[in-house]
C-alpha cells in the first residue's frame, strides 16, 4: 500500500462520506423535531436519482433537470410527511414508525411498477466524470465536486437553521411542540419545513451518487438509507453537525475497509450496523448527541 | 424505627439543581408530607427515592441499606411504593389486571410453571387473585373491576394507583398529590382513607401534597422545599408559622 | 375453562384433524402448499405479535431468526449426496457433511438456535428504547444475512440450499401452529404475560410496580425468537430452496402486516389475518403477471402486489389503527351469541 493509493482512497471515502452525510441530515432533521425514523427517507433519495434520470432522459440539460429534480423531491418529501406522519402526530409510536415502513415500501414497490424493476444507466455528464490527474493520481473531478458541493451546503443550511425565523422554529419545535405552539409558532408547517429541507439535501445527494454510482434500480435507497440512519447515530442524533460527522466516519472506514482488508469486502454492508450496535452500546447519544430523558 | 433516611441527596439536569442537599427521615408508621410551590422539586425528590433518578451526589438509604444505585424495580421489591402525579395507568387493561401486575414481583413459580399452571402457579396465582380483589374492596373499585382502567372517573382512577401500590406490599408508600382534582368531599374521604391505610397495612407515608386542608390534617412532620432547596422543616404548627414559608407561598413584596 | 367451553374446544378441534385429513388426501398440492403456509404466517405472526404487540418492543429482526432457523434445519435434514450437490463451490464443513437429522429434532434445534441468538441480541439491543431497538434488529438481521451469505461452507453463500427435503407437511405446520396457539394463550394470560402487557402499556409505571423490565423483555424477546426459527424451519422445508435473498426485510414486511392487520396484542386477530394475508397474498399473484382478457393481454405489472399491499398497511395503521381485533380475543360466549343473532353460519370451528 502505497501513499497514494491511500490518499485515493481517502479522496473516495471522503466523497462517499459527503454523500452519507447529506442523506443523514435528512434523518437527523426529521428524528429532532417527530422523534421519528423517517424510514421513507432512502427512498425519497432513490426517487430523485430517477427523476434526474428521465429529465435528462428526455432530453433537458442537466443544469435544468437537476434543479427540477430538486423541486419534485421536495414535493415527494412533503407529501409523504402529509399523507403518512401528519394525522397519526398523537398516535402511538409505533404506529407512525409502521406507518413510515409502509411508506418506504409503497415508493420501493411503486418505482417497481412505474421504472421497472432492472437496473437503469444513469446519464454521464462529461463535465463532473472527467477523470483528472495530479502526479500520480488519476481521480475523477466528481471526487472533488462532491466534497465541495457538500461544504457550501453545508454552509447555506447552518445559515438556515440559526439565522432565519424558520430555522428558529424548527429549534424551537425540536424542544418542545407545546411551548412552540404557544409561542404561536405554526407546528405544521414547520415540520413540512423540515421535510422540505432533508429531501432537498437528499435530492442532490442523489443526483450526485447517480453520477458516481451510474447504476440505478428501486431498491437503491434501501441500504444507502440504513447507513445514513446510521450515521446520524453515531454523530449523535438530532445534532446536524453529528449527522455530518457520522457520514464522513462511516464513508471513510467503509472504503478503508475494503481497500485494506480485501477479505472483508464480503461484509461490507454488515460493517455499519456492527458500529451502530457498537455505538449504541457504549454511548447511545453519539458523538454530538444529548441525553434525552423522559419526564415522569 | 428508621425507615428511611436521605443524606443531601441532589439532583442536577444540565446547568440546573432541581433539588438540593435533601435531607430527609421517616420513622416507622409516620405520615410525613412534603410541599412547596409548583417545579420546587419535590416529584424530582420522589424520583431519586424510588430510583427513577439516581442523585447527582448524596445517599439513600433504606433501613439503614444503601439504596442510591438500586435499580427502580429492585426498590420496590424492598418495600417502597408510589403513586404518579400525572396518573399512570396501565391504560388499555382492566382495573383487576392493573392490581395483578403489581403482584407480579411477588410470584416465585418460574416461567415453565407459569406456562404448565402446575398446582404451586395455581396456588399462587389464586391467592394473588384473592388479594387483589380485597385491596379494590377497600378502595371502592370492586365494583368496576373488569372495566377499562382509562375508563374509570378521575378519583376512582387515583384510588386504584394507590390500590396498586399498596399490591407490592410495600412498607413505605409514597404518595405523588393524592388529593390533585378533588373535591372537598373527597379530600375529606382520601384524609381518612390514608389514616386508614397507614393502620391497617402498617405503612410508613411520604406525600407530596398541594391540599392544605390535608397536609395540616393528617401529616405529623412536613417538609417545605422553595427551588429545590429545603427551607423549613417541622410540624404542622411550626410551619404554619414559619416566616420563610410564608414567603416562599405569598411572595415577598420588595417594595414594603 | 367452563366445561361446555372445553367441549366446544375439543370438538372444533377434531374437527380441524378430519379437515386436514381429507385436505391431505384429495385437495391438489397448490391449494396444501397455501394451507401450510398460512399455518407457518400463524406461528411467525404470533411470533412477531408477542414480542411487538403484547410487550410493545418495535422489532424488525424477524427476518434474521427465520434465516437461522431455515437454515438450520435445512443443513441438518439434507441428505448426504444432496448436500455434496449443493455445495460444489467448496464442500461443507467436515462435521455437518454427514449429519442428517430428522425434522422434529432439527426444528426443535432450530428454535433453540434462534432463541439463543435472540438471547444474545436482546440482551443488549433491549436497553435501547423504541426506535433504537427497531433500527439495531433490523441491522442484525441484516447482519445475519450478509454472515449467510459469506460463509460459504456453512450455507453454500448466495447460491443457497437446494433439495431441502419436503417434511413440511400439514400435519406439522398446522399441528405446531395449534402448539403456538396454545402457548401463547396460556403466557398471556399468565402472571408473566400481565407483566409483558404492564411493559407495554407504560415502562415507568411497571417498573415502579417492580417488575424487571430487562429481564421480561429479554424474555420476550427470546421466545418470539425462539417460535419464529422453528417457523423459518418449517417455511425451508416447505419451499424446498432457500437462500439468503429471501430473508430480506420484505419477510419481516409481510409478518408486519398480518399482526397489524390482525391487531397488535390480539391472539385470534394474528391467526385470522395470517390466513388472510397468505391467501390474498397468493391470490393477488395475478397483478404481478399478465391477464389474458381474450382479445387482449394485459401486461403484467410487477411489484403491483406489493404496492396494494403497503397501501393496505397505511390505510390500516391511518384509519383503523387497532386492526380487525384490537386486543380483544376470541370467545366461545361472544361466538355463540354471534351465532344467535345471525345464523346459520356454514363455517364454524377453530379460529
Amino acid at each position: 500500500m502505497t501513499s497514494i493509493m491511500f490518499l485515493q482512497h481517502l479522496a473516495n471515502g471522503i466523497s462517499l462520506g459527503s454523500l452519507y452525510a447529506l442523506i443523514a441530515i435528512g434523518y437527523t432533521m426529521v428524528y429532532g423535531i417527530l422523534r421519528l425514523i423517517n424510514f421513507a427517507h432512502g427512498d425519497i433519495f432513490m426517487m430523485a436519482t430517477y427523476f434526474a434520470f428521465f429529465g435528462v432522459f428526455f432530453g433537458l440539460p442537466w443544469y435544468v433537470a437537476f434543479p427540477i429534480t430538486i423541486l419534485l423531491t421536495v414535493l415527494l418529501g412533503m407529501s409523504v410527511e402529509l399523507t403518512a406522519y401528519r394525522s397519526l402526530r398523537d398516535a402511538p409510536k409505533i404506529s407512525i414508525m409502521i406507518s413510515a415502513i409502509g411508506a418506504s415500501f409503497l415508493l420501493e414497490n411503486l418505482a417497481i411498477v412505474i421504472f421497472g424493476g432492472r437496473p437503469k444507466a444513469f446519464p454521464t455528464e462529461e463535465i463532473f466524470t472527467k477523470v483528472i490527474h495530479i502526479g500520480n493520481i488519476s481521480i475523477q473531478r466528481l471526487t472533488f465536486i462532491i466534497p465541495v458541493v457538500t461544504a457550501i451546503l453545508l454552509i447555506i443550511l447552518s445559515y438556515l437553521i440559526n439565522k432565519t425565523k424558520t430555522g428558529m422554529a424548527m429549534r424551537a419545535v425540536s424542544k418542545d411542540h407545546e411551548t412552540a405552539r404557544l409561542m404561536g409558532i405554526n407546528i405544521d408547517r414547520t415540520i413540512s419545513a423540515t421535510f422540505a429541507i432533508g429531501s432537498a439535501l437528499a435530492a442532490i445527494g442523489g443526483v450526485m451518487w447517480g453520477l458516481k454510482f451510474p447504476q440505478i434500480q428501486p431498491l437503491m435507497g434501501v441500504m444507502p438509507g440504513l447507513k445514513c440512519f446510521i450515521a446520524a447515530v453515531i454523530g449523535g442524533i438530532g445534532s446536524i453537525t453529528g449527522a455530518v460527522i457520522g457520514g464522513f466516519f462511516l464513508g471513510v472506514s467503509e472504503i478503508m475497509l475494503v481497500a485494506f482488508f480485501q477479505s472483508m469486502t464480503g461484509y461490507r454492508d454488515a460493517f455499519a450496523f456492527i458500529i451502530l450496535i457498537i455505538v449504541l452500546l457504549f454511548k447511545p447519544t453519539g458523538i454530538m448527541g444529548e441525553k434525552i430523558s423522559e419526564k415522569v | 424505627m428508621e425507615m428511611l433516611r436521605t443524606e443531601n441527596i441532589t439532583m442536577q439536569f444540565g446547568g440546573l439543581t432541581a433539588v438540593k442537599d435533601f435531607n430527609l427521615k421517616l420513622n416507622k408508621g409516620e405520615i410525613v408530607a412534603l410541599i412547596g410551590p409548583n417545579g420546587a422539586g419535590k416529584t424530582t425528590a420522589f424520583n431519586m427515592i424510588t430510583g427513577v433518578y439516581k442523585p447527582t451526589k448524596g445517599k439513600i438509604y433504606y433501613k439503614g441499606r444503601d439504596i442510591t444505585q438500586m435499580a427502580p424495580h429492585s426498590i420496590t421489591k424492598l418495600g417502597i411504593a408510589r403513586t404518579f402525579q400525572n396518573i399512570r395507568l396501565f391504560k388499555n387493561l382492566s382495573v383487576i389486571d392493573n392490581v395483578l401486575i403489581a403482584n407480579h414481583l411477588h410470584v416465585k413459580s418460574n416461567l415453565f410453571e407459569a406456562l404448565l399452571r402446575v398446582p404451586k402457579y395455581k396456588n399462587e396465582d389464586r391467592s394473588m387473585m384473592k388479594k387483589s380483589m380485597e385491596l379494590l374492596e377497600i378502595v371502592g373499585l370492586i365494583d368496576v373491576k373488569d372495566e377499562k382502567s382509562s375508563s374509570l372517573p378521575y378519583g376512582m382512577q387515583r384510588r386504584l394507583e394507590i390500590a396498586r401500590a399498596l399490591a407490592t406490599k410495600p412498607e413505605v408508600l409514597l404518595l405523588d398529590e393524592p388529593a390533585a382534582g378533588m373535591n372537598p368531599k373527597e379530600t375529606e374521604d382520601l384524609t381518612k382513607f390514608i389514616k386508614k391505610i397507614r393502620d391497617d397495612f402498617d405503612l410508613t407515608i411520604f406525600m407530596i401534597e398541594h391540599h392544605m386542608q390535608v397536609v395540616m390534617g393528617i401529616s405529623e412532620r412536613i417538609y417545605v422545599f422553595d427551588y429545590g432547596i429545603t427551607i423549613a422543616h417541622g410540624n404542622p404548627n411550626e410551619i404554619q408559622n414559619n416566616q420563610r414559608v410564608i414567603e416562599a407561598y405569598l411572595g415577598v413584596d420588595d417594595n414594603a | 375453562m367452563m366445561k361446555r367451553d372445553y367441549y366446544l374446544t375439543s370438538i372444533s378441534l377434531v374437527l380441524l384433524v378430519i379437515f386436514l385429513y381429507f385436505a391431505d388426501m384429495y385437495m391438489d398440492a397448490y391449494i396444501i402448499r397455501i394451507l401450510n403456509l398460512c399455518a407457518i404466517y400463524t406461528i411467525l405472526g404470533l411470533s412477531m405479535n408477542l414480542i411487538n404487540g403484547f410487550t410493545g418492543l418495535f422489532s424488525l429482526g424477524h427476518a434474521g431468526f427465520m434465516a437461522i432457523g431455515a437454515y438450520t434445519t435445512a443443513i441438518l435434514t439434507l441428505s448426504v449426496d444432496a448436500k455434496v450437490q449443493n455445495f460444489f463451490l467448496e464442500p461443507i464443513a467436515a462435521p455437518l457433511a454427514n449429519v442428517v437429522w430428522p425434522f422434529f429434532p432439527a426444528l426443535l434445534l432450530a428454535g433453540i438456535l434462534s432463541a439463543l441468538v435472540g438471547f444474545l441480541i436482546g440482551a443488549p439491543a433491549l436497553r435501547l428504547k423504541g426506535d433504537y431497538l427497531a433500527i439495531a434488529t433490523l441491522g442484525f438481521a441484516e447482519i445475519i444475512r450478509v454472515v449467510f451469505t459469506n460463509t460459504q461452507n456453512i450455507t453454500n453463500g448466495a447460491l443457497g440450499l437446494k433439495r431441502i427435503p419436503p417434511y413440511t407437511n400439514l400435519w406439522w405446520s398446522f399441528g405446531i401452529a395449534v402448539f403456538t396457539v396454545i402457548f401463547m394463550a396460556l403466557l398471556i394470560n399468565s402472571s408473566y404475560g400481565r407483566a409483558f402487557k404492564a411493559i407495554r402499556e407504560d415502562e415507568i409505571a411497571a417498573e415502579s410496580m417492580g417488575i424487571n423490565l430487562f429481564k421480561h423483555k429479554v424474555m420476550s424477546f427470546t421466545i418470539g425468537a425462539f417460535f419464529a426459527g422453528v417457523g423459518g424451519g418449517l417455511l425451508g422445508n416447505l419451499l424446498g430452496t432457500i437462500d439468503p435473498a429471501m430473508f430480506r426485510f420484505t419477510l419481516t414486511f409481510n409478518i408486519l402486516l398480518i399482526i397489524v392487520l390482525g391487531g397488535m396484542g390480539s391472539i385470534t386477530g394474528t391467526v385470522i389475518s395470517a390466513f388472510v394475508v397468505t391467501i390474498s397474498l397468493e391470490a393477488l399473484r395475478f397483478l404481478d403477471q399478465p391477464i389474458d382478457l381474450g382479445l387482449f393481454v394485459i401486461p403484467g405489472i410487477a411489484g403491483m402486489r406489493m404496492v396494494v399491499f403497503s397501501v393496505l398497511l397505511m390505510l390500516v395503521v391511518l384509519f383503523y389503527r387497532h386492526g380487525l381485533m384490537g386486543t380483544n380475543e376470541f370467545s366461545w360466549d361472544k361466538f355463540l351469541k354471534v351465532l344467535r343473532f345471525k345464523r346459520p353460519l356454514l363455517k364454524g370451528g377453530k379460529n
